[in-house]
This record gives C-alpha cells, structure tokens and sequence, in this order.
C-alpha cells in the first residue's frame, strides 16, 4: 500500500514544519520507527522516525522546504515487490506545487564533461591585471599555484598573499577580506597577524556568522513574541526560610510554588491562538536554559503532583539533556509558564521575554538579605492585571507556607 | 497606482498641455483601450483627439505618419506588438526614413505604442518579444517602459520627441502596482542603476527586470557577491557609457531578456560589451534569454520557455562557479 508520509505536529503549537535533511534516499527501505527526516519546528530539530516499513518511493518536499502541518512530504510504498512500479508512477506524475510558492532554489548541477584547458589560460582582465603585476600565469599555473583558467582575483590574490604570514592569510579568511585591501592600506613587505588584527580593529569589521538552528528558532519565536501584548508585575519575596534549608535549589522550590498555585489559576494554564484560547489541565512549567549560546526551553510537567525531589530530579534531567542537545518532543512542549532564573549572576531585577504560546514567564533575580525580586511578564490576552496581582500575591504566601513544607 | 495608469497620466497631461497631441488605435477611444490605458481621454478629449481605428495595423502606422507630417503630435497604439507585423513596411521604410529621405527637411513627432512579451497562455502568435526588429533599423529610436516612473516620464519625453519612437511596454506589467518616482529631470537615454554592487553587472528591462531583481538576493546569497542591476529605457540608442562604467567595476556582464536568444537585442548589448570591455571582462558575457521556440500555450512549457527568477538566480550561478566567483 502506498502511504503518504505528512508534515508531523511536532509541538502542539507547530503550525509549519521546515525539512532540514532528509536521512534516507529515494528507492531506500525504510523500517518502522527508523529515522527518516530531520524536520525543525517552532521549537528544536529532531529526527522524525518512520511510521510504516517499507520502501521510500518518492521525497516530496526538498531540503530546506517549509509546509505548514499535515502536508505530504513523502511516499512509503509498503508492498516492497510493488514499490519499484510505483517509483515509475510516482515519477511520471509531475509535481503539483508549480506557482504555489516563490521560493528560489539552486539545485546542484550535473557535471559536464569539459575540455581541459592548457596552462596559460586566463580571462583578459586576468591577464592585464597580470602584466601590471608582473605574474607569470603560465608558469604559475604549471606550478599548480593558480587554478586554469585565472580570473582577476586569482591573480591579485596569488600576488598579494605574499605579503601575509601564513596565519595572517587565515585571519583574513576569517573576516572576508581580500589581501590586496589590506596591502594596499597597511602597504608593508611583511604583514603578519598581528597587523591585520589592527586593520580590522581599525577599520572596526566585523566577524559574520550564521546562527545555528536552535538560535534560528529562538530568533524566529522571539519575533513571535514581540506581538505579544505584555505588562509586568515586579514584586519582593522573603525566601529566606528556602535559601537556609538548602534541600534543593531555589528554582526548584519557585517551580513547586509556581506550578501549584497556578493549578488554580486556569488563566496561567492557558494559551491564546488563532482566535481561541487553549487551557491546559495541568501546570506544566518551561525553564530556561543557556547553553553556550544557546537557549534552551524544556518543560517539567504536572508539577502540582510532583514533589520537590521529582522536580528537582527532573530539572537535573532535563539540564543534562539540554546540554547534550537531546531533548525529545515532549522535553519541550507543554508548557504555558516559564521561568528564567539569573539570580546565581547577582543580577538583582530583571524582566524576560514572553516565549510564545505562554500566558506569562516570571524572571528571578538575586537574593538581597533573603529577599528575592520577581519581575513576572504576562500576556495581557490570557490574564489581566488583577487576576495576575492576585496570583503573584498568592505565590507570596505559597512561599511563606513553605515553611511548613517538609 | 498601477503601471497602465501611469501611461494613461502621461498621455492625459500631454494632450492637456499640447491639443496637436492626438490618440489612435484600435478601441483606444469609446471602450478605453485593450488594456484600459487609453481609458477616460474619449470622454475629455473627443473622437476628434482619440480615434477609434479599424483592424489594420498598416494604415493606423501610416495615418500616425500622415498626422506627424500634417502638425499633429499623434501617439498610435498597437494592441499588441504581435499585430505590428503588418504595419512594418509603414515603420521600417517610411516611419524610421523620412527624415534621412528629405534631407533632415522632415520632422516626424510621433509614437508607436505597444505591449510586447509573454503573458499567460496567449500562444505562440500572441507571446512574442520583438524588440530586434526596431533596434536593427537606423533612424527608429526604440524606448521601453519597466516601471511607472519610466512609463510616465519616458512616455511623455517619447511625446515631446520631435523624432519617431516606438515606446514598448509589456502585457503582464500593466496591473502592477507601482508609485512614480519623482524625477524632474528623467533622461530616457540614460539608463537606471537600481541597485549597486561591485562583483556583476546585470542589464535588463521591462518584466525581465522585475524577475531580476527578484532572483538577485538569491545568486547574491549564494555566489555570496554583490551585483549592479542597470535599467534600460532606451534600447537603441543604448546608454553604453552607464553600461561601460558599471563593466569597469564588476568586470562580469549579464543581460536578461524575454525574446529568444538567437539574434536577440541581448546579442547586440552583448556584443558591445565585447568589443568595447574586452580587456576589463573576467569572464564571458552571459545572456539569460527565451528558448529558441515559438511560446508553448501550456503554462509549464511556457514557462519553462522564457527566463524566471529562478531560472535566472540559477544561470547566475552556475555561470558564476564556472567563471571564478
């Protein structure tokens, strides 16, 4: 049977998916619960694991293609014996996507089979800028120091590259820029790297570099997030009973905190989407994590049935797998409040970003005296201001009935 | 605003300002024009100044010269360049000659409208680019329009002209949203750089500079370059000197058409370019055309006959990696 293989909801708020890289290659047989795709959804890319075994007759969305949720990107022919003839079918049939989407893509072309061309060959404004420099391209290019044929910039660059240190050249690899600039501004026999570090200190140029896919998707949310309609509530807290038990973390006991007061506040357990609100029937709380340069958002689920060692084991687990960069689907969906903690910088205030699909993140600072200031943000959409005066006052008096809590 | 009212404005102010300015053409007056560009001037300006014509190309060519000799400063449409092909002994041995024949004793004022290119599934015989024909013939100025700022002053310039132009437009331009461009001192035979850039030099005009520039950021991306994109509003003459400075710069040319490659305009721009920057040239020429073949009806194959931005981001690039980028 033919089975048509559809862009996954990842997260449940993923509206569209982007195929990153596809793990197997049309006419492979696939297995069940083998990896098939990589798909990178609003939240993280994971692999997407096949839900049938069978044969990859044909990929229908190509790398780096993005399609909203349920549309088809691939054939599974079950039939193994059949599916070398739908392969055929499959292909006869021209793709319909045609003016749907203005996307331009450059697909590798298919080597042709060129006439060599003899050493000596170089375009006419390479062999002028040659003359002018006195570079002998023939001999050059028998030496196997300049490509056939040679363009200008070969040659300027053959030229100019004489006059840098080996790790000088690599700097200024690094930042884009072609040795004749540089010789022509710090005009010297002898540039070595420390003088183009002053050059590009000088002339203030920066170092580009693309973000990875997880800052992608961070940049991409926090776009979405801008949209949000936001107010902050900043508020002291008296933690001082927590900070001398020492038992478990402070985040670990706001989580608890947070997680059961908001059990009574469907308002902080609800999201707003496309025009209807989606309220969830358990606390399920986002943490922020760094690592590296990059940030991370996994989710610790139910915590009003969680006790402190559940939790604080789990943010453990969780830390762990940020940092090894395997948090499956559902580490990192779920949540409706986040928290982001900084106090352990000594910052004392801050306020965080909402990440999308949350009602609110509460943004903790440093303990001054025992005193902790949090400073909540909320998405006036889901909650307004009295009903979020009131939780924030309720979470004061979790945290003065903690003492009580074993 | 829309391109085709950026036409209908410079034709409304000139014939407000000059009452010898005078329309012609089939439906350019009671119905306003195949393509509404001539729309509202019969009700303002009468059927004296905006005259319906019958289905003959040759004679409404021929009346225009007759008007442009009598005093008259006519602007003679053509519904589609398709159909000028009979009006061609009109344009070729007498628009394009009279004043060379009379020993510069005869100014000849007048403008021959039209829309040329490949629309959607018009066929072979309604899809067709002609520029060639009117650039290869001395005494003809040929003036295209890409955009509304060039519709509306080209057009107008084209008007005040005392010299015969044909002024070409194109069919999928016309319901495009565009603003005109403030520009007191419009110079049609001096070409546009629209966007610049240090690396490639990409001469186009009409659709084909619109697909352009859609496919720069692209190739741009890609070959991770900067390129000039130039503007024509003359093809003949040719604003070589903007062309020559820009090569001077990027030392890598591309020219982007819609008609088929063999013989085309792009081959006349190309060779230019070759005998003028050999020696400032890194990289041969590279001409982005139509396929040599009458336009298919069906929409992939139409397609897939003339350039797109992708084809075009595509041939940049591959032409790109093969010449040292």
């Amino acid at each position: 049977m033919e089975y048509k293989v559809v862009m996954p909801q990842l997260t449940d708020t993923m509206e569209e998916g982007k195929i990153v890289r596809w793990l197997k290659k049309e006419g492979e047989i696939v297995k069940k619960d083998e990896p098939l795709v990589e798909i990178e959804s609003d939240k993280a890319v994971m692999e997407v694991p096949s839900m049938k075994e069978g044969v990859l007759v044909k990929i229908l969305a190509e790398e780096g293609e993005e399609l909203p949720v349920g549309a088809p990107i691939a054939v599974i022919e079950t039939e193994v014996e059949k599916a070398q003839i739908t392969a055929k079918k499959v292909e006869e049939k021209p793709a319909e996507k045609e003016e749907k989407k203005e996307e331009i893509k450059i697909p590798q072309k298919k080597p042709e089979k060129k006439e060599a061309l003899p050493e000596g060959t170089a375009s006419p404004s390479a062999k002028k800028t040659a003359a002018q420099l006195g570079v002998n391209i023939k001999k050059l290019q028998e030496e196997g120091k300049l490509p056939v044929p040679a363009h200008e910039k070969d040659i300027k660059s053959y030229f100019y590259s004489r006059f840098f240190t080996k790790s000088a050249l690599e700097l200024l690899q690094r930042y884009g820029l072609s040795p004749e600039e540089v010789y022509q501004s710090v005009k010297k026999e002898r540039i070595d790297k420390k003088a183009v570090e002053k050059y590009i200190k000088e002339k203030n140029i920066p170092e580009i570099s693309a973000p990875s896919d997880i800052q992608r998707i961070l940049i991409k949310n926090l776009s979405k997030s801008t949209q949000i309609p936001v107010y902050h509530i900043t508020h002291p807290f008296d933690v001082k009973y927590l900070l001398e038990k020492k038992d478990y973390t402070l985040t670990t006991y706001l989580i608890k905190v947070f997680g059961d007061v908001m059990y009574n506040y469907p308002e902080l357990r609800t999201i707003y989407k496309e025009d209807s609100f989606y309220t969830y029937p358990t606390s399920n709380i986002s943490v922020a994590i760094a690592v590296d340069n990059e940030l991370f958002n996994p989710t610790i689920k139910n915590v009003e049935d969680k006790t402190l060692k559940e939790i604080y084991e789990k943010l453990q687990e969780i830390k762990e797998k940020a940092k090894n960069r395997n948090l499956s689907v559902e580490d990192i969906q779920g949540a409706t409040f986040s928290i982001s903690n900084l106090g352990m910088f000594g910052i004392k205030q801050f306020d965080a970003v909402i990440p999308p699909f949350h009602s609110g993140i509460a943004a903790v600072g440093t303990a001054v005296e025992g005193v902790i200031t949090i400073t909540f943000t909320f998405d006036h959409r889901v909650i307004n201001g009295a009903q979020a005066a009131q939780f924030v006052i309720d979470v004061e008096k979790k945290i003065q009935a903690m003492r009580s809590l074993k | 605003m829309l391109y085709r009212e950026a036409l209908n404005r410079a034709l409304d102010e000139m014939m407000e300002k000059d009452e010898t300015v005078v329309v012609l053409g089939e439906d350019v007056g009671f119905y306003g024009g195949n393509y509404r560009v001539t729309e509202g001037l019969y009700a303002k300006y009468g059927e004296k100044r905006v005259i319906d014509t019958p289905i003959a190309e040759n004679s409404i060519v021929g009346n225009a010269i007759g008007m442009a000799l009598g005093g008259l400063r006519p602007v003679a449409e053509i519904m589609t360049v398709n159909f000028i092909l009979i009006a061609m002994d009109q344009i070729v041995n007498q628009m394009a000659k009279l004043r060379y024949m009379s020993g510069g004793k005869i100014e000849l004022p007048m403008v021959v409208r039209t829309p040329q290119g490949v629309s959607k599934q018009l066929a072979a015989q309604h899809s067709q680019s002609l520029e060639r024909f009117f650039t290869s013939v001395p005494g003809l100025i040929t003036m295209v329009a890409s955009d509304a700022t060039a519709a509306y002053y080209g057009l107008k310039k084209a008007i005040e002209l005392d010299d015969p132009v044909i002024f070409l437009e194109h069919e999928l331009l016309y319901p495009m949203k565009m603003e005109i461009k403030k520009r007191e001192n419009f110079d049609p035979f001096r070409a546009d750089i629209v966007k610049e850039g240090k690396d490639i030099t990409v001469v186009s005009y009409l659709k084909m500079l619109h697909d352009t520039l859609k496919a720069v950021p692209v190739f741009e991306k890609e070959l991770n370059v900067s390129v000039e994109v130039i503007n024509l509003h003359s093809l003949n003459p040719l604003d070589m000197e903007t062309i020559a400075n820009s090569v001077k710069k990027t030392k890598r040319f591309v020219v982007v058409t819609e008609e088929p490659k063999t013989g085309s305009f792009a081959a006349e721009v190309v060779s230019k370019v070759s005998e003028e920057l050999f020696y400032h040239l890194d990289a041969p020429p590279l001409r982005i055309c139509g396929e040599d073949v009458p336009t298919p009806y069906n929409r992939k194959l139409e397609l897939l006959s003339i350039p797109t931005p992708e084809k075009i981001a595509q041939q940049i690039v591959y032409w790109g990696r093969e010449h040292g980028i």
